[in-house]
């Protein structure tokens, strides 16, 4: 396999490991809510995602299309996710 | 389906994969759709069928926000760790085989398809392992709505993991004979497989991590 390829496949498998250990640490602070470790822990699983959809998933040299696509899809859940989370701790604070 | 014994496409489809792979600026000269179009769409449906499962979850946690966090503190944190590091893992083979295959190398594709089957299978083992420990400790589909929402979310990606042993098993059947080869439902196997992953990863997230 060429080695250019087959080395940057392993430095992103390896640097996805690592992130996961971030959400890790994240998760072990078990407690009050949190809007910061929340929005930290969705924030790294979209990191995460637009890694494999343009590494693993080869979107990077994808038609403009399928990359817009990608992103607007990562966007709008981050969107919804974050945005429920906050309007909903606000609304149950309030 | 194409095989590359009947398709005079097939081999101009690797050749232009393999030159979007070299060039320094693959925006301007060759861009491809990896596998089928069809799964692509596919692939967008569900994402965005998630997207509002995932919603709606995090929409019901904030309006029982200590119930939620009592009953996440009943999962184990390393266990979900383990499961997506598995799932990184078999993505990783996967993306591997799909480049061996491309470049010829189609027993180094092989390899490659039977070691995501055996991340796979890592994870299948791990999930029902911690399935049957939730249950044996009393957290059940009905206990609460936390735990309801645990059993649907794991238990509709784990029906779309058995899915994709079947797309890896023709994965395999593909690349075992010359005859049969195609680089194009190989891309498309590893598509679906790669969904799988980063679905979870989002999933990981909601129910072990979050506050």
């Amino acid at each position: 396999m060429n080695a250019v390829f087959e080395k940057r496949l392993l430095v992103v498998w390896l640097g996805l490991s690592a992130i996961t250990m971030v959400s890790l640490w994240i998760g072990s602070h078990q407690g009050r809510p949190s809007a910061v470790a929340t929005s930290g822990a969705i924030g790294i699983a979209l990191v995460k995602v637009r890694i494999i959809f343009r590494e693993f998933m080869e979107v990077r040299h994808a038609p403009a299309l399928l990359c817009r696509l990608a992103d607007v899809w990562v966007v709008i859940t981050g969107a919804s996710l974050l945005g429920a989370y906050l309007v909903g701790m606000g609304l149950s604070a309030g | 389906m194409t095989n590359v014994a009947d398709a005079p496409s097939s081999p101009d489809r690797v050749e232009v994969r393999a030159a979007a792979r070299e060039a320094s600026e693959p925006a301007r000269v060759a861009r491809f759709v990896p596998g089928q179009p069809d799964m692509w769409v596919f692939v967008f449906v569900e994402a965005f069928l998630f997207t509002a499962y995932f919603t709606v979850y995090v929409v019901c946690r904030t309006r029982s926000i200590d119930l939620y966090l009592q009953s996440q503190a009943h999962l184990s944190l390393g266990v979900g760790t383990f499961n997506t590091l598995a799932l990184l893992a078999s993505s990783w083979s996967m993306a591997r085989c799909v480049q061996a295959a491309r470049e010829g190398t189609y027993g180094a594709a092989l390899r490659n398809s039977f070691l995501t089957m055996f991340f796979g299978s890592v994870f299948l083992v791990s999930k029902v392992t911690e399935w049957t420990t939730e249950i044996h400790e009393g957290n059940t589909f009905t206990t609460n709505e936390f735990f309801s929402f645990y059993y649907f979310l794991t238990a509709l990606h784990f029906i779309h993991l058995l899915i994709g042993f079947v797309f890896l098993g023709v994965v395999v059947y593909q690349l075992w004979s010359p005859a049969r080869r195609s680089q194009e439902l190989v891309e498309t196997g590893a598509t679906y497989w790669h969904t799988i992953d980063f679905l979870w990863v989002i999933i990981f997230s909601l129910l072990y991590v979050m506050r």
